[in-house]
């Protein structure tokens, strides 16, 4: 039986972002370098068993990471994002579980959900790999911590960048 | 229009119906939907995909008008048979059960499309059915919400299997002259879009039900009807007699499961159900209960959806002995209803709450365990908002009282989600008491070997010291033989206990920064735990106990790192369960405490979690032929530690409930108080429960006798292929627990 198309919009779809990534692949490949063509993503993540997770407080801890995110599933291993200078949590981690259902269920069940009093993002991922774990804005954490105008003390306050210019 | 009929349940009469008017205007698209529908629901009945298969089923029901003869009710009767089948083969046959209650619940559908020329068939269907309905299976007295652990404990509601109660209302409904006053009718077509001279009958398609009775993917158990509000002096919801009870019910409650992919689009249409039932039969929506209280003495029959939607929701929550999907989905569901229709369902909740509060001390167990992670949860989603001002009284009871038990366990788990201070800020001054203020401290634990007067002190910091400068294997054997020579010179009797302390005392703390650190600390000290806790018994109970005095502030964390260790294997599931029920008893005072209900019900959870995939490697259909004796061993070997874990659990809860030789000294002595005495049997009669339940469980599911059924079906050929316990890992997995979850 071929999968049907569901009657309303499934949680536990890949966000464009992981979509976008495939484009830029797919699209940009040099016809010199001759690189081999990537493997789907769709496919990549078809057994994805990691989650990215956004939006997360800067004092969110892990114990109380591990106490939501259980409740979809045994937790293999848990990456906090650092600040790349500074090595203090930015915002966001990698939540990696035993089984790819499990994963999915995150998605529908705590995904847009609360923790910390957040409402948190989830995404499937294609795994965690050294150096994923580091904010990548030019200050050390996340890129949309760098240019927010909005005051978040969740998340250090202005964007950092905005300080610069004398916010 | 199928997948409409799978995942939007309440429309199933509605999409039908067009069906009905096109045999008026076109009949061969009539004729060709019956044939898909029909081709897809003998697929779900080869397959035992029962849901699916009773709702397929029920859009042909809806059809009844236009098909010849006797239509649906040659299937249901084909089912019946099926049923008489099973049941003389098996009196404690579940498939039949399932299958009785679909052809309960398609009776209604079939007399709302058919017409009154069918009520004499379903009265025949309903006599042969009633047999089976009414009789109560071994494992029905376990899965009741509530159970009386004591002789004064108050009963909200008996025991209603949901095929018992669906019988019972089916004869009312047939003796009211079916009525089915809440559906609404379906109208004929106007006469003048009528497009055919004369109306065309189609057969009922031959459905084939295989034999053997594919079970399907799912764990089949009897079904207990829950509710909430029933019984109370005015009733909000339709009353346990009233077939509208079961039907309403089971639309909901096939919405919210069918559709677990989009929580959103859930609570949307639950928020709107009343329009798919005559809607008269509803207060307007998001009614003061006041106001609705004065409506019903006034005369005015009807209800109230937002109560009919919670208690479906918590039916699910509650449902015993396994829900259908991770019960976080049923907090998300909740969670989204709150956002949707917030005044509408916020007060139903409330007094939701207040009512499985009060009911506490005689609720099961494990759905009062249910209760307290959705409600700590559920109210993490809202600011931590609750009126503890109500529960204020209960404040003074013993701390062994469920009530008191759960607001203590309750504030624990909010700030396992937050923090203490956060959590403070939200309960009235009255209740501070209970969040110490060193909780605030941003600092780890104290370790206890820093104080000189600990013994084996120095040895207790060389270890840290050890650890953290990434010390190897042999320096700590070497402080540990030190700790042992000392020991065994001062005449301690197992000199292993005071090394295992201080080595995962020292490994707690030198990981105290986040469960990561401790992670690499005792991947780090992994080998010498592991030698000590091989060497001794009572050292491995010392681990655990080690764990629980470091982290007895956060028993969320002590929790976590025992699952760690248990995957590690320095400790056993028996050791955990014996230290639990053991070593930290007391007099039975730990009962009362969730934290250690989570621990032993998280290692149980781990153990049967393992046997299930050990039977699905064993049902695998490529399994190779040369495995198969090491499968089986292993599930032979497997089985019999679990039930050895078991009987342990059982002999020592039944022991505690009936006096317990620790309880009955501390009694006499004074030490506890005849009243905390009872309460603690009265926990001990609740725990006992619930690990019953458990075990039987997995004797229904990996027993010899279970195996060796799902092991003939699947050599009954490729035709009756059984998908083994898939889903139904999955949803134990994170459940009820969560060897995951602490």
């Amino acid at each position: 039986m071929p999968p049907n198309r569901s009657t309303v919009e499934r949680l536990d779809r890949p966000s464009t972002y992981a979509t976008s990534k495939r484009r830029r692949r797919y699209r940009a490949p040099d016809e010199h370098t001759r690189r081999p063509p990537s493997p789907d993503p769709e496919e990549k993540l078809k057994d994805a068993t990691t989650l990215y997770v956004g939006n997360l407080s800067f004092y969110t801890t892990e114990e109380q990471i591990h106490e939501l995110f259980s409740k979809c599933g045994e937790i293999k291993r848990l990456v906090m994002g650092l600040d790349r200078f500074q090595k203090t949590p930015c915002g966001f981690c990698f939540v990696e579980y035993y089984n790819h259902q499990d994963a999915l269920d995150c998605m529908k069940y705590i995904g847009g959900t609360k923790l910390d009093e957040r409402i948190i993002r989830t995404d499937l991922d294609e795994g965690f790999a050294e150096g994923r774990q580091y904010g990548r804005g030019k200050s050390g954490g996340q890129v949309r911590d760098e240019y927010r105008d909005t005051f978040d003390p969740g998340r250090g306050g202005y964007g950092r960048s905005m300080d610069d210019e004398g916010f | 229009m199928i997948q409409l009929t799978l995942e939007q349940p309440f429309r199933i009469p509605y999409v039908a119906l067009v069906a009905v008017y096109t045999n008026s205007v076109q009949p061969d698209i009539t004729a060709e939907a019956i044939k898909r529908v029909a081709a897809r629901t003998q697929e779900t009945l080869n397959n035992g995909q029962w849901a699916e298969f009773k709702l397929l089923l029920r859009f042909l029901a809806c059809l009844q008008s236009v098909f010849e003869d006797d239509g649906i009710f040659t299937i249901l009767q084909q089912l019946f048979d099926t049923v008489v089948d099973l049941q003389s083969a098996n009196e404690n046959d579940v498939v039949g059960i399932e299958l009785v209650k679909i052809i309960l619940l398609t009776i209604p559908y079939t007399l709302v499309s058919g017409g009154s020329r069918f009520h004499e068939h379903a009265q025949k269907i309903l006599e042969k059915t009633e047999i089976v309905a009414n009789n109560m299976l071994p494992m029905e007295g376990l899965i009741h919400t509530y159970a009386n652990p004591g002789e004064d404990g108050e009963m909200p509601m008996a025991y209603h299997s949901v095929i018992g109660l669906l019988q019972n209302q089916l004869t009312r409904e047939a003796e009211a002259g079916w009525t089915l006053s809440f559906i609404r009718p379906f109208l004929a077509f106007p006469a003048e879009a009528v497009k055919v001279t004369e109306p065309k009958s189609h057969s009922l398609p031959a459905f084939t039900i295989p034999s053997p009775v594919n079970p399907g993917p799912n764990d089949l158990f009897p079904e207990s009807y829950f509710s909430l509000y029933t019984g109370q002096d005015i009733e909000s919801v339709p009353s346990l007699d009233h077939l509208a009870a079961s039907l309403i019910r089971d639309s909901i409650v096939d919405t919210i499961d069918q559709l677990d992919f989009n929580r959103e689009a859930v609570a949307k249409f639950l928020v709107d159900m009343d329009r798919f039932w005559v809607t008269e039969k509803f207060a307007r929506r998001g009614t003061n209960f006041e106001k609705f209280k004065e409506l019903v003495k006034g005369g005015e029959k009807i209800w109230k959806l937002e109560d009919i939607l919670v208690e479906a929701i918590f039916s699910q929550l509650f449902k015993l002995p396994n829900p259908a999907h991770k019960l976080v989905y049923y907090h998300s569901v909740i969670t989204e209803c709150c956002k949707i229709a917030p005044s509408a369902i916020a007060p139903s909740l409330g007094r939701a709450i207040r009512t499985v509060y009060k009911n506490l001390p005689v609720l099961d167990l494990e759905l009062a365990y249910r209760f307290l992670d959705w409600f700590a949860h559920h109210v993490s989603n809202f600011e931590f908002r609750w009126r503890w001002q109500e529960w204020l009284d209960d404040l003074s009871l013993s701390n062994l009282h469920p009530r008191k038990a759960f607001i203590m366990a309750a504030l624990e788990r909010e700030i396992r989600l937050s923090f203490s201070k956060r959590v403070r800020s939200t309960i009235p001054e009255e209740m501070h008491y209970l969040i110490p203020e060193r909780l605030d401290e941003d600092k780890s634990p104290d370790f206890k070997y820093d104080n000189e007067a600990t013994p084996y002190a120095k040895e207790g910091r060389d270890l840290l010291a050890h650890l953290r400068k990434k010390g190897s294997s042999e320096d700590f054997k070497e402080v540990i033989t030190r700790i042992q020579e000392q020991a065994s010179q001062q005449g301690v009797a197992d000199p292993l206990v005071p090394a295992a302390d201080a080595f995962m005392t020292a490994i707690c703390r030198a990981g105290a920064k986040s469960l990561s650190h401790v992670l690499s600390c005792i991947e780090r000290g992994k080998e010498q735990l592991l030698s000590i806790a091989n060497e001794s018994e009572a050292a491995r109970r010392q681990i655990a106990a080690s764990v629980v005095e470091y982290w007895k502030d956060q028993s969320g964390v002590a929790v976590r790192i025992i699952d760690l260790l248990l995957n590690y294997t320095v400790l056993t599931p028996m050791a955990v369960v014996q230290w639990a029920l053991g070593d930290h008893l007391g007099a039975g005072e730990a009962l009362a405490k969730a934290w250690v209900f989570e621990a032993v019900f998280n290692t149980v959870l781990k153990v049967t979690k393992r046997n299930r995939s050990i039977i699905v490697a064993r049902l695998s259909a490529d399994l190779p032929q040369d495995q198969l004796p090491l499968v089986e061993a292993t599930l032979a070997k497997d089985r019999d530690n679990a039930r050895e874990l078991f009987k342990y659990i059982e002999d020592t809860l039944r022991g505690l409930a009936q006096g317990g030789d620790t309880l009955l000294e501390a009694e006499s002595s004074g030490a506890v108080s005849a009243d905390d005495g009872k309460l603690i049997r009265a926990w001990a009669v609740r725990w006992h429960r619930v690990f019953t339940r458990k075990a039987q469980v997995e004797e229904a599911v990996v027993g010899e006798e279970a195996v060796e059924a799902r092991v003939k079906l699947l050599a009954a050929g490729s035709e009756a292929k059984p998908e083994p316990m898939d889903q139904d890992i999955k949803a134990e997995a994170a459940n009820g627990g969560d060897a995951e979850m602490s």
